[in-house]
């Protein structure tokens, strides 16, 4: 296993490597100047010219691409062209909130989605599959952007229940610890931070949790419908064992490795893909963050952001392989 | 049914708890507001930002050297006693005496100077434009200070208003970094509390600051809020007591809040469509003409942005230096003139891109749609362009886009940008020549008498708004969302200063 592991990380360097040659390749040819971001619209030539130099843009791409990877090897993606900061260190104040949004919302939909999808295989065609079928292609067809809008009309415009965005209410000044503030607030005994935190997170994670309950809930279903046509299942029910114990410790133990990998790569594109969310709601994480970098031609920030997100799934899928051994005990890694 | 009602009465609770805890957040508020603001802000350093609402929150943290007066139509000093023609070329700035920063230390000229350098040469400022005219500045005293520039420039308290005065003590023993974020003692009405990059920045008012009143706010939180309809969600549930950029479609909602009411106010910043001169077909001037005469502003002001703009004359509107209330500009909506324009330029059918944002200018893709017809029905065939921000933007600045929508902020005295456009080889982006323009923007620069500049000024906007190198279009009127209980009034220039705002 841990030969399995480690040259799996080995493996990840390849990839890392090509994916920024990529990333750097496309932000480099595509259209627009970072320079007419970094400079103000009354700034002449010559300021023009010494910012360009300033931030190295003056040199050839395939040197600013190797002082860029030299740098990268040590864990140092530049300075962001917007923010004036490390890129690693807006990234690291930002990606425990997106964490946090997406690991909630991941719990949310694997509470709702995995239980409806196995009622829904134990009665195929049943009212309950039906209402469950239709509300899971629901879920998976929403747009985040309308249901975002929708929610914070309904509780925070109409019912003024939850906040209309944001992380927290300024001034509560919450110990960072872990920079989860959920698990923040618990360390620091603070339940009022604990609350506000959880009343922040709400909207934002019934938003990007609706979808992936969808998705969780359709490919359960498929998955335990399938088993539970295997013969298996036929010689233990043959065998007297109960309806119950059939389906949850053999149809659905057997069906877990097809969940698992949805599981895993649905909480991937969540990190990565909760741009609209977190704009909509206004939470500081990497995603929005992402959308600025492209807006302003943040190349540094762009290219660090992507190799963090390439990391981040190749970390998953690692973390998935693991689980399947777990799992399914005749998976053997090596 | 018994577990039916306790799901009931458990969800009763968690809204109790939610709204109860709602009304106990704002209470908490009582002394301070939240203005929800469209762009965040980009770290600590003041000299980093071009977004003029965070420019302001800095001079009211650090000070800046003049400020424009809507009362008067005029820069005013702040941070400066006075600042006077020596002659020329040469100006001498006299700082006050009386307001210090806030660890107590005086404004010295030596900041002012250190100010000037940190504009110019801090490799993460955007501020270079406001000392690219400073030759030199050279310290008389410890309050007084000779600033020389590279040309005669009676403009120069416009450039100076956007600077802001750091402490070179602070920066000499610290460092840039540091000093900003560590030491960010400024000598403004409001202290610097918190930055959160890109999401939030919050002050607290200086209570001892000849500037303040008690009924301003005690502090501010500008927080970051990119979604209009949040914005107005939470300006009605009473999370926020100012909202910038109510969308025209949204200001109605507001209006109806029982506890909020919209404020509107032109912006000071033109829209227009302009046509580069150096590419067919714009370099007839009677192409150009066609079409301002196509563009029914009326018609599209009505349609698409429910009459919240100000039809413009020419490149500004009233309250804005150098405006001129008696000026009748000939470029009125007239197709059939524009029709008759085009047949004697023998440009009929001639084939166009007209460029737009997407998103970067109230319901600016809506209008360039409309636009795209009226110039059809005069004879040109044309094309909408929409590609992105980032994209069009570098192609204006090159000059390589020669016919497109666009707006040009911070024309409280257009002087600037009227050189930046409409003045030979001043930038690409229009690449405009006219001996006449050029002559008449070049005396105004010059002319210290206030009279005698409106007049050059006036005169040479005339000249462009008929030559057409870009047909004006309207000023934008800024909506804002205001919370009852608190007096602002919203200015053109697109500021939210503390001690503009009291609090009932």
């Amino acid at each position: 296993m841990l030969g399995y592991t480690l040259r799996r990380v080995a493996g990840t360097i390849p990839v890392l490597f090509m994916v920024s040659l990529l990333i750097f390749a496309l932000v480099q040819f595509a259209p627009g100047d970072p320079v007419d971001m970094l400079v103000s619209d009354e700034a002449t030539e010559e300021v023009r010219l010494a910012i360009r130099s300033a931030w190295g843009l003056d040199q050839p791409v395939y040197v600013q691409y190797l002082t860029f990877l030299k740098n990268a090897v040590m864990g140092d993606f530049g300075q962001s062209f917007r923010y004036r900061e490390p890129v690693m260190d807006l990234i690291l104040q930002r990606l425990p909130a997106s964490l946090e949004l997406a690991i909630y919302s991941t719990l949310l939909a694997v509470g709702i989605g995995l239980p409806l999808g196995v009622w829904a295989a134990s009665r195929p065609n049943s009212f309950i599959d039906t209402i469950g079928s239709i509300g899971g292609f629901f879920g998976i067809s929403l747009p985040n952007f309308w249901l975002g809008i929708l929610l914070i009309l309904l509780f925070a415009g109409t019912f003024n229940l939850l906040p209309s965005g944001g992380r927290e209410t300024w001034g509560l000044n919450v110990e960072r610890v872990t920079g989860f503030l959920t698990i923040d607030s618990i360390i620091a005994g603070r339940w009022d931070a604990l609350w506000d935190a959880l009343r922040h997170l709400a909207l934002p994670v019934v938003v990007l949790g609706t979808n992936m309950t969808g998705i969780i809930m359709q490919i359960t279903r498929a998955s335990v419908l399938e088993n539970l046509q295997e013969d298996y299942v036929m010689t233990a029910r043959a065998k007297g064992m109960s309806g119950r114990v059939v389906l949850w410790r053999h149809a659905f133990r057997n069906a877990l490795i097809a969940v698992i990998t949805i599981i895993g790569l649905e909480f991937g594109t969540l990190i990565s893909g909760a741009i609209i969310v977190e704009t909509v709601f206004a939470w500081p994480g990497i995603g929005y963050l992402l959308l600025q970098g492209i807006s302003f031609r943040d190349f540094p920030l762009i290219t660090g952001l992507v190799l963090v997100y390439t990391t981040m799934f190749v970390l998953i899928n690692l973390a998935i392989d693991m689980i399947y051994t777990v799992v399914d005990p005749r998976i053997r890694l090596g | 049914m018994k577990a039916f009602k306790r799901i009931l009465l458990l969800g009763g609770a968690v809204a109790a708890m939610a709204g109860g805890a709602a009304q106990q957040a704002q209470a908490q508020k009582a002394d301070q507001i939240t203005v929800a603001i469209t762009e965040g802000i980009t770290g600590n350093n003041p000299y980093a930002d071009s977004v003029v609402l965070i420019g302001s929150i800095w001079c009211q943290v650090y000070g800046c050297l003049t400020r424009w007066d809507f009362e008067t139509g005029k820069f005013v000093p702040f941070l400066a006693e006075s600042l006077e023609p020596e002659d020329d070329l040469n100006w001498i700035l006299t700082l006050r005496s009386d307001w210090k920063r806030h660890n107590g230390e005086p404004v010295v000229a030596a900041d002012v100077v250190h100010s000037i350098d940190r504009s110019r040469n801090d490799p993460e400022s955007m501020s270079q434009a406001s000392v690219q005219y400073i030759e030199k500045a050279e310290i008389l005293d410890e309050r007084r200070l000779r600033i020389t520039t590279t040309q005669k420039m009676a403009t120069l308290p416009n450039y100076l208003a956007t600077m802001q005065v750091t402490s070179k003590k602070i920066y000499d023993q610290h460092g840039a970094k540091a000093a900003d974020r560590e030491y960010p003692f400024g000598a403004g009405p409001y202290r610097l509390v918190e930055v959160g990059i890109g999401s939030h920045i919050v002050i607290e008012r200086v209570d001892d600051h000849p500037m303040v009143e008690p009924t301003n706010p005690k502090r501010i939180i500008y927080r970051m809020m990119a979604e209009p309809e949040q914005r107005v969600t939470a300006l009605a549930n009473g999370e926020i007591q100012i909202a910038q950029g109510i969308p025209p479609q949204l200001v109605g909602r507001v209006q109806q809040l029982p506890n909020a009411t919209a404020e509107m106010v032109d912006s000071a910043e033109a829209m227009f469509i302009a046509m580069s001169p150096k590419t067919k077909p714009w370099d007839d001037s009677k192409v150009r003409q066609a079409v301002c005469h196509a563009i029914n502003r009326e018609g599209i002001a009505r349609a698409i942005l429910g009459n919240q703009v100000t039809l413009l004359n020419g490149p500004v509107g009233e309250g804005q230096f150098g405006f001129d209330p008696g000026y009748v500009s000939p470029i009125d909506y007239n197709p059939e003139k524009a029709r008759k324009l085009l047949e004697e330029a023998g440009a009929v059918g001639a084939a166009v891109d007209l460029y737009s944002p997407v998103g970067r200018y109230i319901a600016d893709r809506q209008i360039a749609e409309a636009v795209i017809p009226m110039l059809e029905d005069v004879g040109f065939k044309a094309t909408l362009q929409t590609p992105e921000w980032g994209t069009l933007w570098t192609n204006v600045q090159r000059g390589e886009t020669p016919f497109y929508y666009m707006g040009r902020g911070n024309m409280l005295d257009p002087s600037p940008a009227l050189a930046q456009y409409f003045e030979t080889d001043a930038s690409p982006r229009l690449k405009y020549s006219n001996p006449q323009v050029d002559a008449l923007l070049q005396a105004e620069r010059q002319e210290f008498d206030p009279e005698k500049r409106i007049a050059m000024l006036s005169k040479a906007m005339a000249a462009i708004t008929e030559d057409a190198p870009a047909c004006f279009l309207w000023l934008h009127k800024l909506s804002w969302g205001v919370a009852k209980g608190v007096d602002y009034k919203p200015s053109k220039a697109d500021r939210v200063n503390g001690w503009e705002i009291h609090l009932r």
